[in-house]
């Protein structure tokens, strides 16, 4: 910048600055100019990729979502499906399988990872480190890949090895285990057990008052565990009284079936108008000064507008497409006939069972029958590879947690007079858990994401399915965008889950 | 760090290293660490007996007689480069030479390594001859094998013995000079054991055979060449730095070590068929052109008292780049015109005296001179045939692919970052929309996108090989997650910096560049070390789509020759032991920087 004489600074100061000078007029210019560029950029690349794809004869559209399709899924809620989407639908069903069960098992085992890592015991401490930094340094599609050649040269199922005398039995067709099944009682069985949770609940009001009165220790949660476990037992024998519940929730579906598709209109634009003008009415509220001043920046103006217009644009959505809303109701009415006819059963039902994994002749070679619980020697391989190589993170994150708790806490928990226990649950893990959460909510996300590598050993997860499912028909822009949705809508719900712990956990400061 | 004394003495402040802790004889180490209590004792048993049986397992599958591995010794050059033609085997030398020399060369001019003192060597020699020992009574060799593995154990563990009991309490060695041991027993090896090789047949198909031995013997010499080369090129850059200290050193060998990747891959191994003729008549007066008036442009521009015109015609130069990229032409001058817009763009950050404009001028002349040369040798067609799609294959597929992936998304990523925290509501939309859609769906299915994708969304006339094609998938995907690691930098630079550089006149972007960046880039140097190593981690995925990564030819190709069916296990575990090797390297390094840059020191 050149220098500007004395003399003339008050004046340069106070004047306006010509156009291309004003810092908000470039400012403005510079972002409309790149989301310009951005956008066309975008187009020129759609319509490019429109023409080729015209060119070679591969029309873009989701028709294949209908179509029959000659796809047969190794395994899944339906292995011969009759179309595209449904194929998908399968895929996207057994990737959330794999990953809910890998999430629960790399939580276990990297929380033993992590406190082996921290142990006083040498060698319990040594192995700890070997994991985390064997199976950090690999690459999970290496190490997936290891385990599933591993398991194929298991020895071969056949007949006679069968009957399985034992509880489990592992071959090269995969892991076979009794399966524990809920059975035709246990809808009215459950609701023995809400209602002691309720009566459990004003237990442990109860026993906690009484520790606050005398002082006595009342155990209050072990108390309301008890409660919980005493109805839950009763339960199994006397849960046919409550098969009248479900003539509610006949109720319920006959109530969605009556109303028509104005309600769930109405209802929508609704909350999308009033929600939009209680946030623009508190942003404005928390920008205005004490003296009531508001003071708005062009960012400020733009949430306000972007705000209003979104939910414009929501109203008009819900609308004018019916179809939305009528789904809403149909889809409403359908849950509610199904819980009906959860409780139309005869009252000798018991709310659980289990069957033992049985071997039976399936087509030309020998499988495993549906009656024990299979895990496949892909998905085996996919979930060893995910959880183990999981797990070594979340140890990791574990341990550090764990560490980021100042000696003092733990000193002065004591000091005041804490058990080990009650220090341990109010002072030493609310603090560790604040640390450990957020990075383990990110290895979360990680993990429902490296199962899309199943694809390299062919368990029909979504990517292996879509993969098919484009190499038949030639949609590829179609399925790849499915794919992408399918995988934003799994992150941005585990975020929103361990958002709302993380909230819950974070200090709450003046 | 609570075990650190800090005392004042007379204003200054000394650090003593934190005492030692008192060696405890190891009957009191095994009663204090291993069975302190019951539930110790029963921690340490329940954990030994796990440890047997798995070390048990792993050593009857490593050498039981089924095992082949031969598959993996036998194809080590297949790993290593896939199919390139082995009469052009100098070509990959010569790369492996340079990239020695740079390596010896910058560990002189930057001093690395440390110092071990003998004792830990002694101690550690001790330690490895036990485990040796234990391992070879679980393994099942026979009684002969046994006895030698043991004699072997006990000599290693008696020299450490040895070490420990004569050594002093502060001698010790460089470690540089245990690398260069490692390494030379790594050759001796080559000497000694005939390794096989798989040659390419072409006959009617291509396809590979064995040949016993033929590896060792092409490749001692060469190999002991390049350790060699790489202790010659140290001893030199001592040299240089004693004798000529210069402030330009350690930028210079960052240059070189930038320009290196294409040179060898564009230059030396890919070989390209330069018709003189037509980059006479075309390329260099295109060059020349831009070179001169770029330069007569830019020298304008960077004069302070140009002012504001000088910036109206940076804008103009930019709309007129983007608009002549979307037009056909030569793409050579679309990539010099966006580039000159750049360099014209941020101009007014450089201005100065003349000094400081003649640098900028022939910063200018440099890149587009390197652009221009790597445009063209990226379209002149290679001479080296291979078959398959692409020249390389293996670990040099990964490391370049990793390589140049790290270095692309680099700046795409400080882009997204410093976007992502600015205060102006649409850069910060876009890059927050791309970054969190880029991290919310796997990379495989932007590599699946890409490899099928790319074709069909250019323009007539343009070609890209899938290489290309996923290098630039896998870094605007690398590029989202190396931004976050930015922002948490840019997030921790204090709010007084910003208003120290605002006191002292700069401008926004002088601010950015060069008080912001520096500091945020220091702090977020180990998520970045983490990052680059995930991302060669995840070159692995390479082998899903079908190319001929290090993954894919132990999974695919190895298993199906003739001589080593069903070989699956022994180069997985092998391919594992590589990725393990350079990761933990990787990490082991950053933590090392991490202690030199004094993160969390100060």
């Amino acid at each position: 910048m050149p220098d500007t004489p004395t003399s003339t600074s008050a004046k340069v100061l106070s004047a306006r600055p010509p156009l291309w000078r004003d810092a908000v007029v470039l400012k403005w210019v510079t972002q409309l100019f790149l989301l310009f560029i951005v956008l066309t950029s975008l187009w020129f690349l759609t319509s490019q990729a429109g023409d080729n794809l015209e060119a070679r004869d591969i029309p873009s559209d989701f028709n294949f979502i209908e179509r029959p399709v000659d796809i047969q899924l190794s395994e899944g809620i339906d292995t011969h499906p009759d179309s595209g989407g449904r194929a998908l639908w399968v895929g996207m069903v057994n990737t959330i399988r794999i990953s809910i069960v890998g999430i629960i098992f790399a939580t276990m085992l990297g929380i033993m990872v992590g406190l082996a890592r921290l142990s006083n015991n040498w060698l319990i401490n040594r192995l700890g480190t070997m994991w985390v930094e064997t199976l950090r340094n690999i690459p999970l599609l290496v190490q997936i890949i290891f385990y599933f050649s591993v398991l194929t040269v298991l020895p071969r199922l056949t007949l006679e090895s069968g009957p399985i005398n034992g509880w489990f039995h592992i071959s090269n067709k995969g892991i076979s285990m009794p399966r524990v099944f809920l059975a035709d009682g246990f809808y009215q069985w459950l609701v023995v057990v809400l209602i002691g949770a309720v009566v459990g609940y004003y237990v442990h009001r109860h026993r906690t008052r009484l520790h606050n009165e005398t002082g006595a220790i009342t155990s209050p949660i072990l108390w309301a565990f008890a409660v919980i476990t005493l109805f839950a037992i009763v339960g199994i024998f006397i849960h046919p009284i409550f098969s009248w519940v479900g003539s509610i929730f006949g109720a319920l579906a006959s109530l969605f079936d009556s109303l028509t598709v104005l309600v769930p209109q109405i209802v929508l634009s609704g909350v999308a108008l009033v929600g939009a003008t209680t946030w623009v009415l508190r942003f404005i509220r928390k920008h205005r000064s004490a003296g009531g001043h508001l003071s708005l920046v062009d960012d400020d103006w733009f949430r306000i507008i972007f705000t209003i217009a979104v939910s414009v644009i929501l109203v008009f959505v819900f609308i004018s497409w019916e179809g939305l809303s009528s789904w809403i109701l149909n889809s409403g009415r359908d849950l509610f006939q199904v819980i009906e006819s959860k409780f139309n059963v005869d009252g000798a039902a018991r709310p659980f069972d289990a069957m033992r994994p049985e071997i039976i002749q399936k087509g030309k070679f020998p499988n495993y029958g549906p009656s024990g619980l299979t895990m496949s020697v892909s998905f085996a391989a996919v979930f060893f590879g995910v959880v183990f190589y999981t797990s070594a993170f979340i140890g990791e994150n574990v341990r550090g947690g764990i560490l980021a708790v100042p000696k003092g806490q733990i000193e002065a928990a004591r000091a005041v007079g804490l058990r080990q226990s009650q220090a341990l649950r109010h002072v030493i893990l609310p603090q560790a858990f604040r640390v450990i959460l957020p990075p383990t909510g990110n290895q979360y996300l990680n993990l429902t994401k490296n199962t899309s590598l199943a694809i390299a050993v062919g368990y029909s997860d979504i990517v292996q399915v879509g993969t098919t499912v484009f190499n038949q028909t030639g949609k590829t822009l179609p399925v790849v965008g499915i794919w992408m949705l399918f995988y934003l809508s799994c992150s941005l719900t585990i975020s929103v889950i361990v958002n709302w712990f993380n909230v819950r956990m974070q200090l709450v400061e003046r | 760090m609570s075990d650190l004394n800090t005392t004042g003495v007379e204003g200054t402040v000394t650090i003593k290293p934190a005492p030692e802790t008192p060696k405890l004889p190891p009957r009191e180490w095994l009663k204090e660490n291993l069975f302190s209590n019951k539930f110790n004792t029963l921690l340490t048993l329940f954990s030994a007996a796990i440890l047997l049986m798995i070390s048990r397992g792993l050593l009857s599958f490593i050498f039981n007689p089924e095992r082949q591995w031969g598959s993996t010794s036998t194809n080590l050059r297949l790993m290593m480069t896939q199919a390139y033609p082995e009469e052009q085997y100098i070509r990959v030398w010569v790369s492996v030479a340079v990239i020695f020399t740079l390596v010896g060369a910058s560990m002189a001019i930057w001093n690395a390594g440390s110092r071990v003192t003998l004792r830990r060597l002694g101690s550690f020699l001790l330690s490895s001859g036990v485990v040796i020992d234990i391992l070879t009574l679980l393994a099942p060799f026979s009684g002969q094998a046994k006895i030698i593995w043991l004699i072997i154990g006990s000599a290693v563990s008696g020299a450490g013995g040895v070490l420990l009991r004569v050594s002093d309490k502060d001698k010790d060695i460089s470690s540089l000079t245990l690398v260069v041991a490692t390494l030379a027993a790594a050759i001796l090896s080559l000497w000694i054991v005939p390794f096989g090789h798989h040659s390419f047949v072409f006959e009617r198909t291509p396809r590979s055979m064995a040949e016993t031995g033929t590896v060792a013997l092409t490749t001692k010499l060469p190999w002991t060449i390049m350790v060699v080369i790489g202790i010659l090129a140290y001893f030199l850059g001592k040299i240089v730095m004693n004798r000529f200290p210069s402030k330009n050193l350690r930028p210079t060998i960052i240059g070189i070590w930038f320009l290196t990747p294409p040179t060898l891959l564009y230059l030396v191994l890919r070989d390209p068929d330069f018709d003189m003729g037509h980059v006479l008549n075309t390329d260099i007066p295109i060059f020349l052109i831009f070179a001169i008036a770029g330069g007569a442009l830019l020298s304008w521009f960077t004069r302070p008292t140009t002012g504001e015109i000088g910036r109206v015609c940076a804008a103009l130069v930019l709309l007129a780049g983007f608009g002549m990229f979307f037009t056909p032409m030569r793409m050579i001058i679309r990539i010099l015109m966006l580039l000159l817009a750049t360099f014209a763009l941020a101009a007014p950050t450089f201005a100065g005296d003349s000094k400081t404009r003649r640098r900028y001028v022939l910063a200018w002349l440099g890149v587009s001179g390197i652009i221009t040369w790597l445009v063209t040798a990226v379209n002149t067609p290679s001479t080296i045939e291979v078959p398959g799609d692409f020249f390389l294959g293996g670990i040099s597929l990964t490391l370049l692919v990793a390589i140049f992936t790290i270095v692309i998304s680099f700046p795409i990523g400080i882009l997204l970052a410093l976007a992502r925290t600015s205060k102006m509501p649409i850069f910060r939309i876009l890059s927050t929309w791309f970054i969190e859609f880029v991290r919310g769906i796997p990379l495989i299915t932007i590599l699946i996108f890409f490899s099928i994708m790319v074709p069909l969304f250019l323009p007539k006339g343009m070609e890209l090989s899938e290489v290309s094609a996923i290098v630039i998938g896998y870094s605007l995907f690398s590029a989202a997650y190396l931004a976050e690691n930015v922002r948490g930098g840019l997030q921790s630079v204090t709010r007084g910096q910003h208003e120290a550089a605002e006191a002292v006149g700069m401008t926004t972007s002088q601010k950015t560049f060069f008080i912001v960046l520096p500091q945020a880039l220091r702090v977020s140097i180990p998520p970045l070390v983490g990052h680059c190593i995930g991302v060669f981690k995840e070159t692995s995925l390479l082998a899903i789509i079908g190319l001929f990564d290090i993954l894919y030819i132990a999974r695919n190709v190895i298993p199906n020759q003739t001589e080593f069916l069903g070989s699956t296990r022994e180069n997985l575990l092998f391919v594992s032991l590589i990725y393990f090797f350079f990761a933990y390297q990787m990490s082991k390094a950053s933590q090392r920087l991490e202690r030199r840059v004094g993160l969390g020191e100060r």
